[in-house]
Order: structure tokens, then sequence, then C-alpha cells
């Protein structure tokens, strides 16, 4: 069932149908996603991950409350005439949201532990209502956040967002489209600060434009069809990351920006030497350091924001201190101003042993993240001790170690052949024994097989694709690998090079300090590709040095996970070889995709165009569903080729691991695992209350 | 205030049982070393720790044959294994048996649990065949110390228990034990070498050279070792491969270390500069190099004995330390730096706490070198009581 | 004398010079810079940084710059008193060593007052009393500080810490004073903290001071001056601490050159291991992100204390034993 393209807005269709629509039905997926997703879990842990549930919005503005109330802590200073009554902080169209289970309590602090400066994403997530656009608890539908309603027109050149009449900022400020005007020109448009577009505003390397139509109607417009932009508002990109993702370590994207503070630190407004000498005065360099410096959130306290909380503690210091937002635009669903917790406190732990024994001590309250997969015996031993439940997230991504092949490679002619022949990359994936790595990395708690997320998600081309090419079979593998030519063997068994200079030698590059222990995993498989008689050499070397390698197009097969590719659109390049800044499956054929054809080098394999090419027009297709048509397509040429090879996934190693004290309410049974959710966002950390 | 001569041994060596006269005969004509290890063997404590030194360069030498499981063969179904239980009597009988094991899951602790089979056993001998190696790097063979008859992966040995991918501990501490102290001895060597050298020139010569050279230690003593190590690391070839990484390492870790040692040297020598039998030495024609080595070695040897043999255990604490970084060896290398690397976590410490075994011979071997060194220094003292 | 100190003066500088060159080379050895690293921190966090980002960052801090430019840019900076900013931090250089180094000091202060108040008294008893059971148990003592890797110490102690007392886990601080004001309270907080990382730290450094007090004292004490004053009928203490024990501290002028770094850097590992709020844990985290101003000005630092230190060794081992002092006069 095709969604027709009437200019109709979103609210008014879901009146109309009168239940959930969008990207559930059109897929034929049911309301009953819980279910489904619960039926492709393995047994082990099985007691551990819940029921996947979550808040709800109310969107008919008939059910929304009349009378509003507020904290204790806020009304003490509405009392005191500091602050206006909760009735003028809060918007005339606010958030409403119905949490998970009941209606929470106000007070508290959230304890949490974080790493350092480096660690804004702990802090960046729990505060993602600040996007445009959200998701629901499914993550799989599209869902209003800042904006109350989109419009997408009929040809697709034109979204409109419409905002919400009365929000503030943090400050008290009104939140309007001028804001948004703003950013677009005095920032975006700003050579200084952003040299170039980016691709997220842009169609077809054509660059996207920004209007305002009027106070509470911002429109964006392209020169072609670009259906996908309400993904990408909605997703957590360079375009819908919201103002603390977007505009953190030196970042200038978010489509929005405080007009009213940002001002001050902009050349326009005064002059060079003026903000040039302002930033010196403070220590930096120049206007442009300082104003990043500025609008981050994390570093700058007196920034206005527009999620739940804000800093008052930078993230630079040993202590990252939030305090709630009281000019916050969510209410629940009896009209009390969120969020329910005052506070959240991250204390810095120089080293992740550390993090997780304060984690067992039951020194935090809600922690998934740093969480490792590797302790959960550990946590299970001291649940009492540390009154806290250990609750499983599994992702969606189909391989948390996967071998992506370079396709790209010329280092070693030889080598290189083998990688190209799609026989030889199906062989070396009938050789690996996924489920001894599943047992002994992943607790036996994954879900072995190729790189095709869950298959609940509507990008998956189905379950049989998990199997294809990826069972154990050295039979099979043998068979392709005499096949193709590799008939020769040593006195070892290892299988020799066709060119003469002795035993045929893959290299498998690994970087360490990931959340699964790729450097094992590769150990692992090596000594598995004996059987098949292939000699492989686990290289483990620095993050940098790992990327940095891959850039320079040197690897052969580079060990990481696939995040992200439950959603293809959003987050392709660990799928296909399209972003430069992490080519893992081909850094020059990155190179050739991003500048359409002007630099890089075009890929050799025809079975590589036609997937890049299928990539490419996904982003003129009008409905969601055509676009998911097209991303099964990839995914079944992925597989087919094996251009990455899959191990195990659909797992709770990365933000899987939730310890949740026995204190806290409203927190899901279970909750989405991924990126473009932002987990924990999804789940709504605004209604998270203590019970006691 | 000089003094004749003074008679080495002046002591009266309480264990040599001879005839005082035979006994003062004796004394006065041994040689320096005869003397040195008369003294040496009173000192018990270095006696034992020398012998327990010389035992751990035998599992140097003998690693293969001493472990029974490929050190990196991996296998899920075992692992995690605790260290098996050898029962040394099969009913009367001296007939030494481990149960085979099934290991599962459990479901409601997430630990991997192994229950004995009773109707499974599997007996342990001495000299069993094993995996194929070379032995001295030469003879291939099959031969090892221990061993079970019938080796699937779940009908084995496990001494000290497994690892998380399966692998027998013990086979894996003998490699690692086998690397570790070449490391040690190997840098050490270059580290005297350098050391004794140009700190002996510093002291000797004074001036400018010496000058330059405290400089130039300075500076490299001045550059904190990790900087200076990751820069180096990272600047290593990629295709080199583990063997060839190793021994850079291990050049490293002694370009580095020589310093130390230098600058202890040039302070004794600069004092020793004034000693009357230098300048009696110098007055009587002596070159340069006699007096280097006939005279002013001997005097400070056992200071720089005890240096060295300290040198040796920092060396392996270096390896340690540098693994724990992720600096030094890496997977699939066997140290001991690399097997207390993956040691180094809660949950070894609360589930498998058999992996913190390779600690111990960390300890023992470093606390052997520095008792042997003690009593190396002490024998060797010219002066001593 | 003046013409000595003056010539070891230019020395230190000319010194101090080649550490600030070979500092900057050394950290930029790996290849890549703050940005790669940056991209692979957020990539293994799952998040992304695109391509653009990455270039306009690099032009924005000068990384797009040859490497000698960098340098130069760098010392001019660092001569100005300007230390840059840690990129990481967002905060100016100083601001962040400055806020770690009190602690830093505190917590080695701690450890050398702890190594030297066991070492040396195990060291005097030893050398008199050699052989003796007390010797032996003393030594041992001594030695299983230096024999256990101090990385797994720290962890072991930490957890049973933990799990059988309820210790605090690592840090300095409780939670509820880490961010409170200095206070009578904060402060007999941190001296309850300390007891831990001072014991591990400490027991590493003792066991060398240890050997080295012993094996000098044992040389001294074999010499003819002793035996005469012996002779002479000075009382055995008397005799022992006023001649032979200031000889055997010759060596530990030696050693005091690298204290004065330690006690600025702390123990890298232990540190780490521990969670402690130091400088060490500082200088790793910035050297893995390259981040240059903030890993520089560290490795700089610490040279310059090495520097100064090896200069006071020198004037001190020339205070001690007069014989040096005529050095140039043979």
């Amino acid at each position: 069932m095709a969604q027709k393209r009437t200019g109709m807005t979103r609210r008014e269709f879901l009146q109309n149908a009168g239940l959930a629509t969008g990207a559930i039905a059109l897929t034929g997926l049911t309301p009953a996603l819980a279910t489904a997703a619960g039926t492709t879990d393995p047994k082990i842990g099985a007691q551990l991950i819940g029921k996947l549930e979550g808040p709800t919005l109310i969107l008919d503005p008939a059910k929304f409350p009349k009378k509003f109330s507020e904290a204790p802590m806020l009304a003490e200073l509405v009392k005191a005439g500091k602050l206006p009554p909760v009735e003028n902080r809060i918007p005339e169209e606010p958030m409403v949201v119905k949490p998970v289970h009941s209606i929470g309590k106000y007070g508290g602090t959230w304890r949490r532990g974080f790493t350092g400066p480096g660690d804004g994403e702990n802090g960046n997530r729990i505060v993602s209502t600040d996007k445009i656009l959200f998701w629901d608890f499914t993550g799989t539908k599209v869902m209003p956040c800042i904006a109350k309603d989109w419009k997408v027109s009929d040809d697709g050149r034109v979204i409109a967002i419409l905002l919400r009449k009365g929000m503030k900022w943090s400050d008290g400020t009104p939140f309007t489209a001028d804001d948004f005007v703003f950013w677009y020109e005095d920032v975006y448009m700003n050579k200084d600060i952003q040299p170039s577009p980016h691709p997220d505003f842009m169609v077809n390397g054509k660059p996207g434009r920004l209007t305002k139509r009027d106070d509470y109607t911002v429109v964006f417009e392209f020169p072609e069809p670009n259906y996908l932009f309400v993904d990408i508002l909605a997703g957590s990109t360079a375009m819908g990351g919201g103002q603390a993702t977007q505009q953190f370590f030196g970042r200038t994207m978010g489509a929005y920006m405080p007009a009213h503070y940002i001002k001050q630190f902009l050349p326009k407004y005064s002059s060079r030497d003026e903000v040039d000498r302002k930033a010196k005065a403070v220590g930096f360099d120049g206007w442009l350091s300082y104003i990043k410096n500025r609008w981050d959130w994390r570093l700058n306290p007196e920034l206005p924001t527009l999620g739940p909380w804000k800093t008052v503690s930078p993230i630079n210091t040993p202590t990252w201190g939030l305090e709630r937002n009281p000019y916050y635009y969510g209410i629940d669903s009896e009209g009390n101003q969120l969020p329910y917790l005052d506070k959240i406190s991250m204390g810095v732990a120089e080293n992740l042993e550390v993090l997780n024994l304060r984690a067992i001590a039951g020194q935090y309250d809600l922690q998934e993240r740093h969480t490792s997969m590797g302790k959960i015996p550990v946590f299970l031993e001291n649940r009492s001790k540390g009154n806290y439940d250990v609750r499983l997230d599994p992702a969606l991504n189909g391989s948390d170690a996967t071998l992506q092949v370079n396709h790209a490679y010329e280092g070693d002619p030889e080598v290189a052949k083998w990688l190209h022949n799609r026989d030889f990359r199906r062989a070396l994936s009938l050789g690996i024994e996924r489920d001894q790595l599943n047992e002994t990395f992943w607790l036996g708690i994954g879900v072995a097989g190729s790189i095709v997320p869950a298959d609940s998600s509507p990008y998956s081309p189905g379950a049989e694709w998990r199997k294809k090419w990826s069972t154990h079979n050295p039979k099979q593998a043998n068979e392709l690998l005499d096949k193709i030519g590799l008939t020769k063997k040593d006195s070892e068994g290892y299988r020799l090079r066709t060119d003469g200079k002795g035993r045929l030698r893959i290299e498998l590059q690994t970087s360490a300090g990931a959340f699964i222990p790729h450097t094992q995993v590769a150990e692992m498989i090596k000594e598995q590709w004996k059987k098949i008689g292939i000699q492989a050499d686990a290289k483990e070397v620095e993050r940098n040095l790992f990327f940095t390698k891959i850039k320079a197009n040197e690897h052969q097969i580079a060990i990481w996970a696939n995040d992200g590719t439950e959603v293809l659109y959003l987050f392709p390049r660990h799928a296909l070889p399209v972003d430069p800044v992490e080519a893992l499956l081909g850094h020059p054929i990155a190179d050739w995709f991003a500048s359409n054809g002007k630099a890089g080098k075009a890929p050799t394999d025809p079975q590589m165009v036609k997937a890049l090419e299928l990539f490419r027009s996904a982003g003129s297709k009008k409905t969601a569903e055509e676009r998911y048509k097209v991303a099964r397509e990839i995914f079944k040429i992925i597989v087919e080729e094996q251009f990455s090879i899959g191990t195990v996934g659909q797992s709770p190693a990365t933000m899987g691991v939730r310890i949740v004290s026995k204190k806290l309410g409203n927190i899901p049974s279970r909750q989405v695992n991924a990126q473009h959710a932002r987990t924990p966002c999804s789940s709504h950390p605004a209604t998270f209350f203590f019970k006691s | 205030m000089t003094e004749p001569e003074v008679r080495p041994g002046a002591v009266v060596d309480e264990e040599v049982a001879l005839p005082p006269s035979m006994a003062e005969e004796q004394i006065s004509v041994a040689t320096q070393w005869q003397l040195m290890w008369w003294r040496f063997k009173k000192h018990r404590l270095a006696m034992a720790s020398t012998v327990v030194v010389l035992l751990f360069y035998l599992v140097v030498v003998f690693a293969d044959f001493l472990a029974y499981s490929n050190p990196l063969a991996s296998e899920a179904q075992r692992s995690l294994l605790p260290p098996h239980r050898i029962h040394w009597f099969d009913g009367w009988r001296f007939s030494p048996y481990v149960y085979g094991l099934t290991g599962m899951r459990d479901p409601n602790t997430f630990k991997r649990v192994y229950t004995p089979d009773p109707n499974k056993k599997i007996p342990v001998r001495f000299f069993t065949r094993g995996f194929e190696y070379h032995l001295f790097g030469l003879v291939p063979t099959t031969l090892h110390l221990v061993g079970v008859e019938g080796t699937t992966p779940e009908e084995s040995l496990f001494l000290l228990g497994t690892d998380e991918q399966g692998r027998d501990l013990w086979s894996r501490l003998m490699y690692g034990t086998r690397t570790s102290l070449i490391i040690g001895l190997v840098g050490v060597s270059l580290s005297l070498l350098l050391g004794v050298f140009l700190g002996g020139i510093s002291g000797l010569y004074g001036g400018v050279l010496d000058t330059v050279i405290q400089r130039v230690i300075e500076i490299l003593r001045s550059i904190p070792t990790i900087p200076l190590w990751m820069g180096l690391a990272a600047a290593l070839p990629n295709d080199w491969s583990v063997t060839q990484v190793y021994f850079a390492i291990t050049i490293i870790i002694s370009l580095i270390g020589w310093t130390e040692l230098a600058r202890v040297v040039r302070g004794r020598f600069l004092s020793l500069r004034q000693e009357d039998f230098v300048m009696a030495a110098v007055l009587s024609g002596c070159n340069q190099m006699r007096i280097i080595f006939t005279h002013l070695v001997p005097s400070f040897l056992s200071h720089i004995i005890a240096a060295t043999t300290l040198a040796i255990p920092a060396m392996i604490i270096s390896e340690t330390s540098l693994s724990f970084l992720g600096l030094g060896l890496r997977p699939p290398a066997i140290s001991w730096g690399v097997l207390l690397q993956q040691a180094q976590n809660i949950q070894a410490l609360a589930i498998s706490p058999w992996l913190l075994i390779p600690s111990i011979p960390v300890t023992i071997v470093i606390l052997a070198f520095n008792f042997m060194g003690d009593g190396l220094r002490d024998a060797a003292d010219p002066y001593g009581h | 004398m003046l013409a000595y100190l003056v010539r070891r003066l230019i020395l230190a500088v000319l010194t101090m010079w080649a550490v600030s060159v070979l500092s900057f080379v050394v950290i930029q050895l790996p290849p890549g810079d703050y940005i790669t690293s940056y991209i692979a921190q957020m990539s293994s966090s799952g998040s992304f940084v695109s391509e653009q980002e990455a270039n306009a960052l690099r032009q924005q801090y000068g990384l797009d710059q040859p490497q000698y430019i960098q340098y130069i840019r760098w010392m001019k900076m660092v001569l100005q008193g300007n230390f840059g900013m840690a990129l990481e931090y967002g905060r100016p250089v100083s601001e962040v060593i400055g806020d770690r180094i009190y602690l830093t000091m505190v917590v080695s202060v701690a450890a050398i007052i702890f190594t030297w108040c066991a070492a040396l008294p195990i060291g005097v008893y030893s050398a008199v009393r050699q052989y003796s059971f007390g010797d032996y148990v003393a030594t041992f003592i001594g030695f299983i500080g230096l024999a256990i890797p101090s990385f797994m110490l720290a962890l072991i102690l930490m957890y049973f810490g933990f799990t059988f007392f309820n210790l605090n886990i690592g840090g300095l601080f409780s939670e509820e004073l880490a961010e409170a004001p200095w206070s009578l309270a904060k402060a007999w907080d941190l001296t309850k903290h300390l007891p831990l990382p001072a014991l591990i730290l400490g027991l590493a450094g003792t066991a060398q001071l240890i050997r080295i007090m012993r094996a000098n004292l044992l040389d001294e004490l074999g010499k003819p001056y002793v035996v005469t004053a012996r002779a002479r009928g000075l009382s055995e203490s008397r005799l022992i601490i006023k001649y032979p024990v200031r000889v055997a501290l010759n060596p530990f002028a030696s050693t005091i050159g690298y204290l004065l770094p330690y006690v600025v850097s702390g123990s890298i590992i232990v540190s780490l291991v521990l969670s402690l709020p130091t400088v060490g844990p500082l200088l790793l985290k910035s050297l893995v992100a390259q981040d240059m101003f903030l890993a520089g000005t560290i490795v700089l630092l610490l040279g310059v204390m090495t520097v100064i230190g090896t200069f006071i060794s020198d004037l001190l081992l020339m205070w001690i034993d007069p014989r040096i002092r005529f050095e140039g006069k043979q």
C-alpha cells in the first residue's frame, strides 16, 4: 500500500486512518513488532531480553491536558518571581508523552559514568529530543519532535516543518523559524565556518536551500526530488542531529541555533577585530575557535538549549553535571512538565574496568554505555548487592565483527586478484565456524550469519539471506578454492600462491579497544581457516593507524562492526564504499562515488557498480516502501557476492547491556538499540523517575 | 692512608673443612673467580635462586616439550575451563587420570559450567605424543613431557585451565616464559654493553666527551618512555612478522635502558678515578685499556653485577607493562605481558581467577634474579667480609 | 664554581631545546593526527564524522601544515607562555594540566615518603646484619613490591577492597565530595584514599632503593676507615650513621634526578588502573589521541623537570663527595 502524496499532513493522515501507519503498515509489519523481534532471539539470555516497549506521543490536540504542573524546585523559583509560571514556559502545542508504565514523580539525580571529554555522545544521546524529527519507540516510524508536523510536496522538492507556537529556549527566549534562518545564513553559508556544502543537505550533488514561510514554518527546498530528506531529519545525520549532537567539537550542522546568543560571537554583528579580541582575551587563538566552543553544549553552560537537561558542570571537568531545563517543551499525558529527574551527574572513570566495577557496586542508576558483554556473569552475580537489574537489548545490525574486504586493494597483485574473486570470498565465508565465535565472544547471545540486518528490519531481504554463503561448510569451501585454481598446497596444508612466491597469506587488520575483541576473533578465524588451507595473519594496530591505513588503501581485509546498516540510507558506510571518511570497503571507490566520478577509482566489479547505482537511485524513490525494496536488492547483492563477510550480530555488545537501578521507574523492559534511534533516547529519558 | 696489598680472602671460610694450613694455602693461590664462587655458595638464598633461574631457562629451551597442547588452538567448547583435577589413583593402582568434561553455558548465571563425566576416564601419562614441534629448532618430534592419550578437543588435559578462547593456559605459559625470558636476556646484554662502554668513557675521560654523553643521556631520559614507545612502535613497518617486531621491541627497550647503567657507572668511575691504585697504575705506565679493564672494572664489578641482575627483571616488567598498555607484544604473540593483559579485567578476577596464574612465575623469576644478584654482588666484593 | 654553573646552565638550555624537538617528533611519529584519532574514536563509539568536517577541522587547527611549520608555531607559542588549547578538552592546556598537577604531586610525594621510610631502614639493617634471618625477611618484603606487576596488584587490591571492604573504587575522592570545593572534609577524604595508591606505587620503588642502599653500605663497611673507627671504640650506631651511610648516599644523589619528573607525572600505569585524576593518564590519553598541544606540553614539562633534576643531582653529588668537586684537577 503506497502512501498517497496528496500534500496531506501527517497528522491529517493519521486522523483519517485512525491507526499507526507509515513504515509499519507499508511493510506488512503490525504493531506487534515486539513479538516479531522476539522470535529471532536465541535461547540463551532470553530471560534478560524483555519486550520492546516505550513511551508514545499523543498527537491529537483534543486529547492534550489542560492543566499543568511542574517540579518542586521550579515551583520555588516561580514563587520567588525568578521564573514565569509553567503555563507560560511550555509551548501552546507541547510534545505530550504518555510514559510507558506510569506517571512519574519529580526529583532525584541520575548517576552515570563517562570516560572523559571525548565521551560527548554519552550526554548527547540523552538529550536528543532536541532533534527536529525523531522515531517512535520501535525505531521504525518517524514522529514529531521539535517540529510538531511536516509536509512533503508532491514532487518531493519542498519539505516544510511546522514548529510549536510558544516554544522557548532554556533561557526563556522564544524559539522560532528565525533560529533556522540564522543558522542557514550566518553559519552554514559562512565560508569561514562551513567551507563547502554538506552532503546531507544536498541531493545528487546539488545543494538545498532553507527559507522561512512564517515564524513557525521552515522550508527546505531542493532542486531535485529528495524524498529521503524526512528520514534524514529524523535520523542521526548532519541535518537531523539536533543542536547537542551536531554542535560539539567544532561541528556546525543541525539546522538551527540560538540566534540571540550566538550573534555576539560572529564578526558580522560587530567586527572581526572585536570578536578576535574577545576570543584572545579568554585564551582562544581566534573568533572561529571561540565560537565553536561557545555553541558546544557540553562545554558552555550558558548556551541556550532545547533538550530536557542542560549542562551546568562542563564535560572537561571530573563531573559532567546536567540540570533540568525549565523551558522544556515536553509534558506527560497528565500535564506534568518533563523531565521528572532533576539532575544527571556523570562521574569520570579513567579506564573501563573502574567504570564497570562502579556499575557493579551500584554507583550508577542507569548505565548502558561502556558496559561490556563479557562482564555479564559478574553483573548477574552482584545484582542484589548493587540493587540493580540487568537487561539486554540486542541491536539490529547483522554483524558486530564484519570482515570488510577492500575492493580497491592493489598492494599485492596476487592477493588483490583473489580478493576480487567472489568464489574466493565465498570460500572464506564458508570456512568460518560462526557458532564457535558466538559462544566464545558473544556468550552465545548473538545471531550467526551474514551481514543482513535483523529480520524485523524493513531493510532486510529475509531470513534465508542470513544463511546464504554464511554457514560452516569447509567441504564446499575447499571445493570452491580448488575450482578457482588454488590447488597447490605446501607440506602443512596451506594453499600456495599461483605466482610461485610461496604460501598465500591474507592479512586481517584489527584494532584494539572495540566493544568486541576483534583481534581475538581474527585469531580464532585464523585457526578455523587452517581447515580450508588459507593462512591468515591477524594484525592489530592502534585505532588511529587502523583508519589511516584504510584511508591509504593499504588494508586487505579489515574487521569492524557494521552498525548503522540496519537503516541503510542514513548510515551506509559499513555496507558500501560511499563515504571517504571511513571506507572500509575501498577508499578510492568511495572517493569516486562521493565525487560523482571526478576523483578516486571506479570499481572493477560490475556487481559493485550495480549496488552503488541502486544506492544512488534510492534518493529519488518517493515512498519508503520503494526505498526498502531497493535496500533489499542491495543487501542481496552484498550477500551473494560476499562483499562483506558477516560473522555474528544482533547482539547487545554495543550499548545493549543495561544496568538499571531497581529504584528507577518507567524503564522499558526492552529498548531499540540503534544509532538512528539515539539509544537510550527513544525511551524518552525525560520520563524516567525514582520510585521512592 | 695506604696499606700493603690486602690479602684476598682474609676471611675464615668455616665451610672449608680442610686443615688450616692447607686452607690458607688454597685460598692464597685461588683465583678471583674461585673465591667468588666460594663466597657465593655461602649465600643460601642466592644459591637457591640461581637454581630457580636455571630451571626457568630450561623451560625456555624445552618449552615445546613441556607444553602438551598447541597454544594457538582455540576451541569454544572448552572456553574458560578451570584447572583440571587430576586423580592419582585408579582403585589401588597408581594411574593418574582426569575425567572428560562436558561444558555448557548456564542460562541463569551466563558462566560456562563443566561437569565431569565419570564414565570417561582419560589416562594421564608421561612422555606422550602430541602436536609436532622442532626440538632446538632442528629436530622434528612429537614427544611431550606429559599428556593424555586420545586427544579430541574435549578430551584433553588442562592443568591450569583454559582462557576465553579455550586455549590451554599451561602450554601458553610455557611459550610465554620462553618469549619473556629471552627478551630479558637479550635486552640486558645490549644495555650492559652500551652502558658500561659509554658510562665508562664518560667517567674516565671527563671533559667534552663526558659532557656530550651526559647530555645525550639526559635527553633520552627526559622523554617519557611511553611516547617514545608509541612513536617507535607505530613506525615499525607493517609487514614485519611477529618475531621481527619482537626483536625490534627488545632492542628498543634496551636502547632506553642503557642510560640507567651508564649513569651509575659514570658515578662510580668518577669516585674511583681518585683512588690510589688507579694513580699507581697510571704512574707505573699502564695504558688506558689496562687501567679500565684490569684495575677499574673489578673494583666496581660488584655494583655492575648488582645493577645488571636488577636490569633483567626490570626489562621483564617493562615488557609486561608495555603489553598492558597495548604497546608491546600483541596477540597472536605469547608472552607474560600478553597473558597478563588478557587477565587484567574484572571478569577474570571474579569468574576465572586461574587466568592470573602467570603472575606467579613473573614474581618468582624476578625475586630469583634479585636474590641471585644479591649473592653475586656480595661474592664479587673484594673488600667484603 | 661559577664558571661551572654557567656552563651547566647553558648546556641545560640546549638540552631542553633538543628535548622539545624530540618530543614533537615522537608525538607526531605515529601516522595520522588528532583528527584521525578523533574520527577513529567517533567511529568506534557508533558516531560518525564526514570527510568535509574532517578537512575543515584540520585546516582550523593548522594540522594540514608541514611538520616543521607546526613545530615552529608551537615553539613560538610556548616561549610566549601560551601552551595552546587541549583539543579534546576545549580548554587551555595550562588549565587542564594545572587542575591535575597538585593532586599528582600529593600522590607522588606520598609514594616517595612511603618508599624512603620503608627502604632506608631495611637497607641499613640488611647490610649490617648480612645473611641473618632478619635480612632475608626484610629483603623479601622489599622485593615483593618489585616482583608483582603493579597494574595487576592495583586491580587485585582495588577489586578485593571493593568486594570485601566496600571501599571506594578508584579515584582520589568519594562521589559526593568530588566536585565540592576544598574543605577540611575534602582534605580528609583525600587522605583516606591515599594509602592504596601510595602503597602500590611506593612498593615498586622500595626494592630498588633497598638494594642500592645495601650494596653501597656493604661496600663502605668493608673499607679500612670503618675498621679503624671501630677499633678506636666508636659506638656501632654512631659509626655507621656518621660515615658510611653518608658515602652510601652517593647514588641517591644520582636518583634524585629522576624523582623530580616523577613527582610531576606520577605513575602512568597504576594511575590508569586506579583511575586517579593525575597527569599520568592525561599523558597517555593525549598521546593516543595525538593531541599535540596537550601531549607536547606534558612531555616538554617532564623533560624540563628531568634536566633540572639532573642539575640538582650533580650539585648534590658535588656537595656530598668533595672529591668530585675537584674533578677538573686530576
